[in-house]
C-alpha cells in the first residue's frame, strides 16, 4: 500500500456525544465487524469503559475502504473522552494526520469540546467538524452550526452532518476523511522511526507496544532499539488490528500498529519513544512530547499488610499501559506501607483504584487526594510537597504556594449565578463570561486545584442539573494562607487524614469532617472522641459514643450453625477496618475529608 | 447425649416476628408428621437415659386432643431418668384443664409460655395477643397441677417501645411468680412480615438501657442473671438449655429441627413434604476439633459463670489460653478469669460478639 492511499485519524468529542458509537458504525461500513456479531462499542473493551461510557485506553484499527475505486487503508485511533486524559488524546493525535471532532445536535459545544479541539489544532491536524445525533427529536441543527461557525471558525460547507446511531451521513463521514486529510508524508531520509503512542502487557506475549510508523519500516525478525532506553530487541511478531490482532510480515512508513518484541520488564517501554531499527538506524528521535505531569496525589495502601507486594505488581501493571500513573513507596503511621500514587486528575485516581479493585482484587485504603504545594521555608529553602504529613511545622514555613486553575464552564445561562456562587465559595478568582450563544454561557474563573478535589464535581452536577460541563487548564502557582490541620482520633494524629486547608476556612472543614467521621466510624466499646486541631489548638470536636449492643440475643439448639455464620461475617467485616491505636475505622474513613454534603 | 428436643410446626397462627420453621395447622398434616417424627426417633434414638426433653414450635399446644395424646405416645419411646426435666411449650390461649391433663400423664414438669408482652400496641405489632387476669388464672391451674417450673418469655426492642412499658411489662410477670424468665430483644429477621413491612429496631441506646433495666429489676426480685437473656430463681435455670451453652450434644427430632450427635451438627428439612416422605437431612457436619472448642468458647461465654477452664481442659486435651488470645482480652477486661472460669464481664456481656470475633 503506497503512502496516498492511507490515512491516520482519530475522533476526539466531549464525553456522551456519540464518538464510540460513530467509531462502531465505521467498523460496520468498512466491513470490519459483521453488524450480526457488533457488540455496542466495540473500541471500549475494558469493563470499567462500557460502564462508565468513556474510552480509557487508546486502541488503533486498521480499515479497508473504497473510493473512487480505489481502495484506501484507514486507520482509526481511539482517544479518550475526559479532560484527566488528555495527554493521551496527544499522544494519540500525534500519531494522526486529521481528527474528527463530533458535536452532539442536542448539546452543542461543550468543555471537552473546545480542550480537544485546541488539542487537535496545536497538533496541526486536519480537522473535520461533524454534527452528530440529528436523529434526536431536540436537535438543533442551525444552532450548532451557528456555534461551530462562530466559536470555532469553521465554514459552514465544512461541516458534516451524521446519526453514528442510525448510520445516517457516515459514509459522508469516510468520503470527507479520504478526501481531506492528508496521507502520511514522504519520507525524509532512508532511517526507520516509529513513535510508541501506547503500550500494553498481555501475560502470554509480554509488553505490545502500539507504533505509528513515521519513516522506514519494521519487519518481522528486525532487531530494534528504544532510542530513550537505547536497548536492544527482537521483533518476534509484528501486525495490526482490524480490530482482531493480525500478524503481518512488515510494518511501512505511515501504518498504525503493533510490536511484539517479547519485553518483559514494565518499564522498558517509555511511550513518547522513538523505535529505530539496527538496519537502518536512526541519529536522531522523532520530536516526543512532554509527558504531563501528575497533579493529584492519593495515599494507597493495602488494607492487609502482606499485600503490600501484590499492590505493587498491579500498579506496575497499570503503568504499563499508563504512562501517566507515577507512585512511589510511602510509609503511613496509620496505614503502614503503602504507595504515593500521582495523577493526571480525580477521574484518573477514580478509574485507578477502581480497576486496582477489580482487576487485581485488592481491597485498598484510599487517603484524600492532594495537589503539589511549593513551600519556601524561613531560610529560604524551597520544598515541594506533595501529602500534608510531609508538610513541614509551620513555624518553619515563610510561605506555601498552590497550584492554581483556568476553567471553562459551558453552562445554560439561568445556572450562572449558581456557578459563580460555587466559585466564590472555592475561593475562585471572577475572569469573564463569554456568550456562546443567546442561551449558553462559558465562564472562566481562576480556582485552586485543591477546592477542585474537594467536592467540587458534585455540587456543580447538583448546581446545574448536571447541565455543567467543565475542564481546566493549570496557570501556575499562587501563595496563599494555608495552614495543616491534623484529625486526632482517640487522641492520635492520623497522619493519613491531615489536609492542607485555607486559613479562613479551616474550622468550617474541621467541623464538617470530624462530623462526617463521626456518622462513618461505628461505635467502639469505649468513648471515642475525634478532634481537628491546627498545631495545638483544638477547632473542632465530636465524640462516638461507646457501643451499647452488639449480641446474638438468643441462640438455643436450632441457632448454633447459623450463629456461628453470623459471626464469621462480623469477622469477615472486621477485616476490612484498620485499627489505628484501639479504634478500628472503616476504609470510608479516610475519604471523608471529601464527603460533600451541600449536594 | 441426654437431652432431645422435638419440634412441633403447627401453628394456628402466625406472628408478625416469627422466623421459626412453622405451617398453619391443617389436621390432615398432622397425622402424616406424628408418623414421620416417630419413624425419626426410632431410626436414631440410641436407647439411652434422657436427662432432659423439650417439646417447641411452632405451637405444640395447639395440637388437638387427639394429636396430642398420639406425640405423648410416641415419646414414651425415650428411658428418662426419674429427675428429667420436660419441658411443653404453650401459647397463652390454648391452656385449659384438657390440654393440662395430657400434659401430666405424659409426664410434663416444666411449662413455657410464650407471653411476650401485655401491652396492647406491642401485641398488635407482633400480632399476638395475651392477657394478664386469664394468665393469671392458668398459671393457678399449672399449678394447681403440680408443676411449679413455669417459664414466661418476654420481649423487649419492640418497634415504637418505650421504657415505661417495658416497665410495666416486668412487674406484670413478676406478679405471675414465674421460676424462670426468658427474654428476647426483638429481631427483624428476614421473610417476616416486621421486615416486609419494613419495621425499624429501636435505637441501640434504649434497646440497652431496657436490657439493664431487666437486669436490675429481676434481680431486685431474686432472679439470677445465668445466660445473656436468661434469668432463673436459684435452681430453676433450664437444664435443657444449660445443655446447649456447654456444647453439649442433643438429639432434634421433627421438622426444621437441629441436634448434635456424634461429632455431627446437623440440620433437618424445613420442606413439610419433604420430611413427611423421610427426607431428613438438609445438612450434616462433622465438627473439626477446632469447630468444637468454637463453639464452646461461642456458646460458653453466654453463660455468666463462664466457661471453667479446667474442665476445658479435660474436654479438649487443650489450655484455654493455648489457642485464644485470652490474656490480651483480659488486659483490655474484655475477658475476666474468676474461681475457675473464664467469663465476659457482665456489663460486656450485651457487647459479646466484640469480643467473640476477637478471640475466634
Amino acid at each position: 500500500m503506497d503512502k496516498k492511499h492511507i490515512r491516520n485519524f482519530s475522533i476526539i468529542a466531549h464525553i456522551d456525544h456519540g464518538k464510540s458509537t460513530l467509531a462502531d458504525r465505521i467498523l460496520e461500513l468498512t466491513g470490519a465487524v459483521d453488524s450480526h456479531d457488533m457488540q455496542d462499542q466495540l473500541l471500549d473493551s475494558m469493563d470499567l469503559e462500557r460502564e462508565r461510557g468513556i474510552t480509557i485506553k487508546l486502541n488503533a484499527v486498521e480499515l479497508s475502504y473504497k473510493y473512487n475505486n480505489e481502495e484506501y487503508q484507514l486507520h482509526l485511533i481511539d482517544t479518550p473522552g475526559h479532560v484527566d486524559f488528555s495527554y493521551e488524546v496527544s499522544r494519540s493525535l500525534a500519531a494522526c494526520e486529521g481528527a474528527i471532532l463530533i458535536i452532539d445536535a442536542a448539546q452543542g459545544i461543550e468543555a471537552q469540546t473546545l480542550a480537544n479541539f485546541y488539542l487537535a489544532l496545536n497538533n496541526d491536524l486536519t480537522i473535520i467538524p461533524v454534527i452528530n445525533k440529528i436523529d434526536l427529536p431536540n436537535a438543533d441543527i442551525p444552532k450548532r452550526m451557528d456555534e461551530l461557525v462562530n466559536v470555532l471558525g469553521f465554514r459552514e460547507d465544512e461541516v458534516l452532518k451524521c446519526s453514528a446511531k442510525t448510520g445516517e451521513g457516515v459514509k459522508e463521514i469516510l468520503d470527507a476523511i479520504v478526501e481531506r486529510i492528508n496521507p502520511p508524508k514522504e519520507d525524509e531520509g532512508t532511517a526507520t522511526k516509529a513513535m510508541i503512542f501506547d503500550s500494553y502487557f498481555d501475560p502470554y506475549r509480554g509488553v505490545i507496544a502500539s507504533i505509528r510508523l513515521f519513516e522506514g519500516e519494521i519487519k518481522k525478525g528486525d532487531t530494534i532499539k528504544l532510542m530513550a532506553t537505547n536497548k536492544d530487541y527482537q521483533i518476534v511478531d509484528i501486525g495490526v488490528n482490524t480490530p482482531k490482532r493480525k500478524s503481518m510480515d512488515k510494518l511501512v512508513s505511515g501504518q498504525v500498529g503493533w510490536v511484539d518484541a517479547s519485553i518483559k520488564t514494565i518499564e522498558t517501554i517509555k511511550v513518547g519513544d522513538t523505535i529505530t531499527t539496527l538496519r537502518a538506524k536512526a541519529n536522531e528521535p522523532l520530536p516526543g512530547y512532554q509527558p504531563m505531569k501528575p497533579m493529584v496525589y492519593s495515599g494507597l495502601f493495602p488494607i492487609e499488610p502482606n499485600k503490600f507486594e501484590a499492590l505493587k505488581e498491579a500498579l506496575e501493571k497499570l503503568k504499563l499501559n499508563d504512562a501517566s500513573l507515577s507512585f512511589e513507596p510511602e510509609t503511613s503511621e496509620a496505614l503502614g506501607f503503602g504507595f504515593r500514587c500521582g495523577f493526571l486528575g480525580l477521574l484518573h485516581m477514580d478509574v485507578i483504584e477502581e480497576r486496582i479493585r477489580r482487576e487485581f482484587d485488592l481491597d485498598i485504603i484510599a487517603t484524600s487526594p492532594s495537589v503539589i504545594y511549593e513551600v519556601t521555608l524561613n531560610g529560604g529553602e524551597e520544598i515541594i510537597v506533595d501529602s500534608p504529613s510531609k508538610m513541614p511545622d509551620r513555624t518553619q514555613i515563610k510561605e506555601i504556594r498552590e497550584p492554581f486553575i483556568s476553567t471553562n464552564i459551558f453552562v445554560p445561562s439561568e445556572y450562572i449565578g449558581a456557578i459563580m456562587e460555587l466559585c466564590q465559595d472555592k475561593r475562585g478568582i471572577y475572569k469573564s463570561i463569554e456568550y456562546i450563544n443567546a442561551q449558553r454561557v462559558n465562564i472562566h474563573y481562576d480556582l485552586p486545584l485543591s477546592e477542585i478535589v474537594y467536592d467540587f464535581f458534585d455540587r456543580l452536577k447538583s448546581s446545574t442539573k448536571g447541565y455543567a460541563s467543565f475542564d481546566y487548564e493549570f496557570i501556575g502557582y499562587q501563595a496563599q494562607d494555608l495552614v495543616k490541620m491534623d484529625i486526632l482520633i482517640n487522641g492520635e494524629t492520623v497522619d493519613a487524614l491531615s489536609m492542607i486547608v485555607h486559613k479562613d476556612f479551616a474550622y468550617e472543614r474541621g467541623k464538617k469532617i470530624v462530623g462526617d467521621l463521626k456518622q462513618i466510624i461505628p461505635r467502639q466499646l469505649f468513648i471515642v472522641p475525634l478532634q481537628a486541631s491546627i498545631g495545638n489548638k483544638v477547632i473542632a470536636r465530636e465524640t462516638i459514643s461507646q457501643m451499647r449492643k452488639n449480641v446474638l440475643a438468643k441462640c438455643y439448639g436450632g441457632d448454633i450453625s447459623r450463629k456461628r455464620k453470623l459471626l464469621e461475617k462480623q469477622k469477615e467485616g472486621k477485616k476490612k477496618m484498620k485499627t489505628i491505636g484501639r479504634v478500628e475505622l472503616p476504609p470510608e474513613a479516610f475519604l471523608a475529608v471529601l464527603k460533600t454534603d451541600k449536594s | 447425649m441426654k437431652s432431645v428436643y422435638i419440634h412441633i410446626p403447627f401453628c394456628s397462627r402466625i406472628c408478625a416476628y416469627c422466623d421459626f420453621c412453622k405451617v398453619l395447622h391443617i389436621d390432615t398434616f398432622v397425622d402424616d408428621y406424628l408418623e414421620a417424627l416417630k419413624d425419626e426417633i426410632l431410626n436414631s434414638y440410641e436407647g439411652e437415659r434422657i436427662e432432659t426433653i423439650y417439646i417447641g414450635g411452632g405451637t405444640p399446644s395447639c395440637l388437638t386432643k387427639k394429636e396430642r395424646v398420639k406425640l405423648f405416645r410416641i415419646l414414651e419411646i425415650f428411658k428418662r431418668s426419674p429427675d428429667c426435666e420436660y419441658t411443653f411449650e404453650c401459647n397463652p390461649n390454648d391452656i385449659d384443664e384438657y390440654l393440662l391433663d395430657d400434659l401430666c400423664a405424659g409426664g410434663v414438669n416444666r411449662i413455657s409460655i410464650g407471653v411476650e408482652s401485655f401491652n396492647e400496641e406491642n401485641l398488635n405489632i407482633l400480632e399476638r395477643d395475651s392477657n394478664f387476669k386469664d394468665l393469671k388464672n392458668k398459671i393457678e391451674l399449672i399449678r394447681n397441677r403440680g408443676i411449679d417450673n413455669i417459664n414466661l418469655d418476654l420481649m423487649y426492642a419492640i418497634p415504637g417501645e418505650k421504657l415505661g412499658v417495658l416497665k410495666k411489662d416486668l412487674n406484670k410477670l413478676i406478679k405471675l411468680q414465674p421460676t424462670h424468665i426468658s427474654t428476647y430483644s426483638l429481631m427483624i429477621e428476614d421473610h417476616t412480615k416486621l421486615k416486609i413491612e419494613g419495621k425499624e429496631y429501636i435505637s441501640e441506646d434504649l434497646d440497652r438501657k431496657m436490657y439493664d433495666t431487666i437486669n436490675k429489676v429481676l434481680k431486685s426480685h431474686g432472679f439470677k442473671h445465668y445466660e445473656v437473656s436468661n434469668f432463673a430463681l436459684e435452681g430453676f435455670e433450664s437444664k435443657h438449655n444449660m445443655n446447649y451453652w456447654s456444647n453439649g450434644e442433643y438429639y432434634g427430632f421433627g421438622l426444621g429441627a437441629s441436634g448434635f450427635k456424634a461429632g455431627f451438627r446437623y440440620t433437618n428439612t424445613r420442606n413439610l413434604h419433604e420430611y413427611i416422605a423421610g427426607n431428613l437431612r438438609v445438612e450434616n457436619n462433622l465438627m473439626s476439633y477446632k469447630d468444637q472448642m468454637d463453639n464452646e468458647i461461642m456458646l460458653g461465654l453466654r453463660k455468666l459463670e463462664g466457661i471453667n477452664v479446667d474442665d476445658f481442659f479435660e474436654k479438649y486435651n487443650t489450655n484455654i489460653q493455648d489457642v485464644y488470645p485470652v490474656k490480651d482480652l483480659m488486659r483490655t477486661k474484655e475477658l475476666i478469669y474468676h474461681d475457675g472460669y473464664l467469663k465476659i464481664p457482665e456489663d460486656k456481656i450485651y457487647v459479646m460478639n466484640e469480643i467473640l470475633v476477637k478471640l475466634l
